[in-house]
């Protein structure tokens, strides 16, 4: 397919995109809406670590504050792009039927995927921006909890590509959510859910893995998430309980698998889906 | 008069098997309603087993997460409703029958009390086994009143919520969106709410699921009776009394609204 095509197609899916997450409300309205739900999760984590650090009788520990803080931001990516990847089948298929025009066009629907899915990003970075900032207003400036977090120290060459890497992942990830709903119906739902829960739980977002059970653990060794959150709180704070060169190349190996299965998975249901006739197969609507 | 409240019942009924069998048909969803929550409390019990916290806080969790599947199924399944019901072109089925609509309001709440109850069982018994929570039940006819006016009080909140949503387009999808993780923050679902802020706990106040979680975990978790939670009673009683009156106005003002301006049937919003 030609490199132009491709382009459109993903410039045109982002800004559909957009427009269907956006034009509901105006722009006010929709800012407050992604700003309320992230930053209430973060509040809760928040919470959850000011009342039990008290409830011990230990000491607020600042480092580890800033180990959920960074982990909790930078969840909304994996989040985000699951809840739009999920979504995008069931919404264009069965909710507004449009599937099977985008299939008609020339632009491939996995470049499609793709670009809807960019706009998720767009979407988690806004999210992500808003939530640093009240975040730290919050708990540094109202609540008087310490964030040893140097703005301007932050290693942003490697949070970037750290950034590429995680998200690319995590967008793969979301190629086999479209191949399962493809095939399937009425469960988009309950994949963003499950995925996402199963990554906050075992990805060391809010606490270390290593509190888990030995399969949860090993669960958590082979998920990038775990990998991605490291290397963001190196990128951040400086620390990290392994060396970042390891966890690298541990992100870029997940990533590689991720993007084998996740393509993989997608191929085979589309092809499927042509046999089955499920391209524009109706629901409830 | 007796003949319409036989009617009403009826279709109140009727409401409620469609709920309750369209909510179990599916053993994959049903599996997914018990797991999913387990996941993220589970997060949050870990969380405070890394700062070492009392294991009364485990318990905390696995009740506020056995009611947040309450919260869930009004938010979804009370509130939305009649956006997905309009988005699938029932909507107008239910206003041309000669029945109130407070009867199929009173049959989907029924309905999802019947299928959340099997759901919050099971992640609260999933939660107790797995990390060995004691309950200390002095008064179980307390707890069992606390329980009963909590979920009453949530759906009339539900009812007053479908009413409002019945105009709404998309903004349905994203408002209920919107009322999960802040309603989960507000009412303390994962931890005690008396250890939030005071502004906070204000406007905490205004939410049913505020009294009922902290009523519940004092009489489950901390062993406290009757002279303890009056206080949790009386407000999900007042909430209660406000809320029903109040859902069956506003669904009376927004129907005709929205056949003035004719989005009822309005579909793709």
């Amino acid at each position: 397919m030609a490199v132009n095509t491709v382009l459109r197609t993903v410039k045109q899916a982002i800004w559909v995109g957009w427009k269907v997450e956006t034009n509901w409300a105006d722009p006010f309205v929709f800012s407050i809406y992604y700003l309320i739900r992230p930053l209430a999760g973060l509040l809760i984590v928040g919470f959850v670590f000011i009342i039990g650090s008290s409830a011990s009788g230990g000491q607020l520990s600042p480092e580890y504050f800033a180990f959920m803080f960074i982990g909790n931001s930078f969840f909304i990516y994996v989040s985000q792009i699951m809840m739009t990847m999920s979504m995008l089948i069931h919404d264009d298929r069965a909710h507004y039927e449009v599937m099977k025009h985008i299939y008609l066009a020339p632009g491939s629907l996995a470049w499609y995927i793709l670009g809807r899915a960019l706009n998720g990003v767009l979407n988690a970075t806004v999210s992500l921006i808003l939530t640093l900032g009240f975040g730290v207003a919050i708990f540094q400036g109202l609540m008087k909890v310490q964030i040893p977090i140097n703005w301007l120290g932050i290693d942003f060459s490697l949070l970037l590509l750290n950034l590429v890497l995680g998200i690319v992942c995590f967008i793969a990830m979301g190629y086999i959510l479209c191949g399962i709903n493809i095939m399937t119906s009425k469960v988009q739902f309950m994949l963003t859910e499950y995925v996402s829960g199963i990554l906050y739980l075992f990805g060391g977002v809010v606490f270390l893995p290593e509190i888990l059970p030995q399969w949860g653990q090993t669960i958590s060794n082979a998920l990038p998430i775990t990998y991605f959150l490291r290397i963001m709180r190196y990128a951040f704070l400086h620390q990290s309980p392994s060396v970042v060169e390891m966890d690298l190349l541990y992100l870029v190996l997940t990533m590689i698998a991720t993007i084998i299965v996740g393509f993989g998975v997608f191929r085979i249901a589309m092809y499927k889906a042509r046999r089955d006739g499920l391209i524009d197969k109706k629901e409830e609507y | 008069m007796r003949e319409q409240l036989i009617h009403n019942l009826r279709a109140a009924y009727a409401r409620l098997w469609v709920r309750v069998k369209g909510g179990n048909r599916e053993p994959q969803w049903l599996i997914a309603e018990m797991i999913i929550p387990i996941l993220t409390l589970s997060a949050y019990i870990y969380m405070y087993k890394t700062l070492e916290a009392p294991p009364a806080f485990a318990g905390f969790v696995i009740i506020g997460g056995t009611m947040i599947a309450f919260w869930a199924n009004v938010l979804w399944n009370m509130s939305a409703q009649f956006y997905w019901e309009k988005e699938t072109g029932n909507l107008e089925i239910y206003f041309v029958t000669p029945i109130s609509r407070m009867a199929i309001l009173l049959g989907m709440a029924l309905g999802g009390i019947v299928n959340t109850i099997l759901r919050a069982a099971a992640i609260m018994v999933a939660g107790i086994l797995v990390f060995q929570v004691p309950l200390v039940i002095n008064e179980p006819f307390t707890a069992l009143l606390m329980f009963f006016l909590t979920i009453t009080a949530l759906y009339a909140l539900g009812m007053l919520f479908a009413s409002l949503f019945l105009m709404y387009g998309r903004e349905a999808w994203h408002t209920a969106n919107l009322f999960q993780e802040p309603v989960h923050f507000l009412s303390g679902a994962y931890f005690p709410k008396s250890l939030l802020p005071d502004t906070v706990q204000l406007v905490a106040s205004l939410i049913p699921l505020t009294f009922g979680l902290d009523g519940i975990r004092q009489i489950v978790i901390l062993g406290k009776g009757f002279s303890d939670v009056w206080i949790d009673l009386v407000a999900l009683t007042v909430f209660i009394i406000i809320l029903l009156p109040l859902a069956k106005f506003a669904l009376d003002y927004m129907e005709n609204l929205g056949k003035k301006e004719g989005r009822l049937t309005l579909r793709w919003q």
